[in-house]
């Protein structure tokens, strides 16, 4: 049975249940909805709810577990037939899926009997045919013990595929059954149903968790695995960045410094442009701008903040960076030779921070007590004193956050680079000069042809973990300095 | 404009700081104080009481044009301050405020230390030349605050650290430091403690001999205990402004009777 069809099975078995479980409870007090516990239709939630969980969880577990499993089992036979064939187990396990998969469809698309595809024996050419015939092609490679190992594997996974649909089912079935039972006008459907909402909420927040710590481990393991076959030292302390793409290796020059140099001087300049920019607007609309042209301005500047940020690249390649070396190219100071520069991806990047940086320091603006200013003017100070010497520092802390956090963006930023500061990795301090960031770095280690093992593509999983440490530090540290504002005012 | 008899005579003749004529205020469409006349007199403590949106607060803060920072409010009508209109154009809010002080309903010391909260208002306007200067307005205006035991030794400490009675009175130190003219309180006790309270009372009292105070209350029994001149708004009236001893024990209009005795407000 696909899966499809258990799921719909499943929520069928559920949706009886809640009419079950709602009609049993109401029969049991006359229809007399006050002498419940709880609303009826927390009876038949509650119903569902044992219908549901059981069997969905373990129809998860099932399918997730079960193609490892099978995979196990035919490693270990594909190992005992021909350990000496010269062919790596893992390539042979890709044709062997292939196979399998190719007999699935084959079956499904009665191009074959069932007993067809199991019996088959060493006629190759003939399972080529008609495998041909769905559309899976089959290399020359596939030899008898192969085809032998996808009967196997075909098999196994249809004999599994039937336990698994039979023990979903037979699972919801019995949550129905046990549910219906204690569905009585006693029970507490009301706090089961609750502990029942609560457990999904905490378990769509376990999802948001684990899955950080595994993008965390799977960088962690490669890095590892980078730094076996190259040097920590060389890494870290190293001043040039030189990779050989010959794949022979041991030629690489691999250092992170130059791509932090990079990352941090583009992200000055984008924080140099962003930051004033950012908080003089921010200033303006939520001090001085009335309610009109606030409700007007802020969508707007806000827009802003929704354009792609490859769009932004197009900008800088085609526009500020031509602009930039009309001004400061060859035919006046002659600063400028190209137009990608630090200069044009940092201020791109910058007008891409404005917004980040405005609406958040207006809200927190926003957020400073009105009493305060009430406070400041009822002494006699004007507008503009409040502003700077009022608002402001009330409000600097969650300003300093703000900006951390468009700085971890600024960190993080990728295809601005990419198309406007170019891709030469070098250690200078003219801003009018080619650089290149850990991003877009890791980008074009991990594009092309590169082989995985090879310490030229590894060394994108050392960069993406130190890029990881430096923003996630930027962020507790922003968090931290908004939290400890916060409670200054609740 | 002669309507209110019994606000006449005793008002007029005394030492008058504050002269409103004819005030009236619109917020929108809403006609928040209607025609209110009243003379307030200097050094002395001047009670407005009255039932919730009555306008008392709205009619306080005519006093130091803290309406002009609302924007739909619309004023007509002449306060003079000593003689002088302080709604004419010549006029800026800004130096009004400096002569004519406030302290708010919820205490709202700045996110300064102690020190900084109040040298805050002589520093913006200029009223000393050096820092020992200045430390001897600070240390005067919060012994005025009655405040200056208590934190002579952490000046440096931020002043939103402190209990709700010692920022209120940091607060009306503040506003001291800049030696208005005239002190406006918008129900300066009621976010506090009744220990807090009897503080600041006592300290209204002292405040009396320098300046004209104008305190904005709900407590009844506050205004008894503080003020000479007590004056009832109701529904944007003025019903009934004269010692605050006749208020109280011999109030001449009805609606006055039936708010102190409890049956209206």
């Amino acid at each position: 049975m696909p899966l499809s069809w258990i799921l719909l099975v499943i929520f069928a078995i559920a949706a009886a249940g809640f009419w079950f479980g709602t009609s049993r409870v109401l029969k049991s007090v006359d229809q007399n909805v006050r002498a419940l516990h709880s609303l009826p239709s927390y009876y038949g939630g509650n119903v569902s709810m044992w219908v549901l969980v059981p069997s969905l969880g373990v129809l998860a577990f099932w399918s997730l577990a079960q193609p490892l499993f099978i995979e196990s089992r035919i490693a270990y036979l594909l190992e005992e037939r021909m350990s000496n064939q010269g062919v790596t187990l893992g390539l042979m396990m890709t044709e062997v899926r292939r196979v399998a998969d190719g007999l699935d469809s084959a079956v499904t698309e009665n191009v074959m009997t069932t007993e067809e595809a199991r019996s088959m024996r060493v006629e190759l050419t003939d399972i080529r045919n008609r495998l041909a015939e769905v559309g899976v092609a089959l290399g020359a490679n596939v030899t008898a013990p192969i085809v032998h190992a996808a009967q196997q594997y075909h098999q196994l996974s249809a004999t599994g595929n039937m336990f698994k649909s039979i023990t979903v089912i037979a699972l919801a079935l019995a949550g129905l059954g046990y549910a219906l039972l204690r569905t009585t006008k006693d029970f507490r459907a009301r706090n089961a149903v609750e502990r029942g909402i609560l457990a999904i909420l905490l378990f769509a927040a376990m999802i948001a968790i684990m899955t950080t710590v595994g993008i965390l481990f799977s960088l962690i393991f490669n890095t590892l695995e980078f730094f076996k076959i190259y040097s920590i030292a060389n890494f870290f302390f190293g001043l040039e960045w030189a990779p050989s793409f010959s794949g022979r290796g041991g030629s690489s020059s691999l250092s992170v410094i130059p791509l932090l140099w990079g990352t941090f001087y583009i992200s000055i300049i984008a924080l140099i442009v962003a930051v004033p920019v950012g908080i003089f607007s921010a200033i303006y609309l939520s001090e001085y701008a009335t309610p009109k042209v606030r409700a007007f301005a802020k969508p707007l500047l806000e827009i802003l903040a929704g354009i792609p940020t490859i769009v932004y690249g197009l900008f800088a390649l085609l526009t500020v960076g031509p602009m930039l070396v009309t001004v400061f190219g060859d035919n006046t100071v002659g600063w400028m030779s190209g137009g990608t520069a630090v200069i044009t991806a940092g201020l791109v990047m910058g007008i891409m921070l404005i917004p980040f940086v405005s609406s958040l320091s207006d809200d927190i603006i926003n957020a400073v007590p009105q009493s305060l200013r009430d406070g400041s003017y009822g002494l006699g100070a004007t507008q503009s004193e409040t502003i700077r010497q009022v608002v402001l520092p009330a409000a600097l802390p969650g300003i300093v956050g703000a900006i951390l956090l468009a700085a971890s963006r600024a960190i993080g930023e990728t295809m601005i680079v990419v198309l406007g500061a170019g891709a030469a990795a070098r250690l200078s301090l003219n801003p009018f000069d080619a650089m290149t960031t850990v991003t877009a770095k890791i980008v074009s280690q991990l594009t092309g042809d590169s082989d995985f093992a090879s310490p030229e593509a590894l060394v994108a999983f050392a960069l993406g973990t130190t890029l990881f440490v430096l923003t996630l530090a930027l962020n507790v540290l922003a968090l931290y300095i908004v939290r400890r504002y916060r409670e200054q005012y609740e | 404009m002669y309507d209110l008899p019994h606000a006449r005579s005793d008002v007029i003749n005394s030492d008058c700081k504050i002269s409103a004529r004819n005030v009236q205020l619109y917020y929108g469409d809403n006609h928040a104080i209607k025609d209110v006349t009243a003379n307030i007199a200097d050094k002395t403590v001047t009670a407005f009481i009255g039932p919730s949106g009555c306008g008392k607060s709205t009619f306080l803060r005519c006093i130091n044009r803290m309406n002009d920072t609302i924007d739909n409010a619309r004023m007509e009508g002449t306060i003079l301050l000593d003689g002088e209109d302080i709604y004419d154009s010549k006029v800026d809010p800004v130096q009004l405020r400096a002569r004519v002080g406030m302290v708010f309903q919820k205490p709202n010391p700045f996110p300064k230390s102690i020190y900084d909260n109040v040298a805050y208002g002589p520093k913006i306007h200029g009223m000393v030349r050096n820092r020992s200067e200045l430390d001897e307005l600070v240390e005067r205006a919060l012994r005025r605050g009655a405040i200056w035991d208590e934190l002579k030794d952490r000046l440096d400490e931020p002043g939103t650290g402190l209990s709700g009675g010692q920022q209120q009175r940091l607060c009306i130190a503040r506003a001291i430091a800049t030696e208005p003219e005239v002190l406006l309180m918008d129900e300066p006790c009621s976010a506090l403690d009744p220990i807090a309270t009897a503080q600041i009372e006592e300290l209204i009292d002292e405040l009396r001999q320098n300046y004209s105070v104008v305190i904005v209350t709900h407590s009844m029994q506050q205004a008894a205990r503080v003020s000479q001149k007590t004056a009832f708004f109701h529904l944007g009236n003025l019903v009934e402004y004269a010692d605050t001893g006749q208020i109280f024990t011999n109030p001449q209009d009805p609606r006055t009777e039936s708010y102190i005795t409890g049956r209206i407000g």
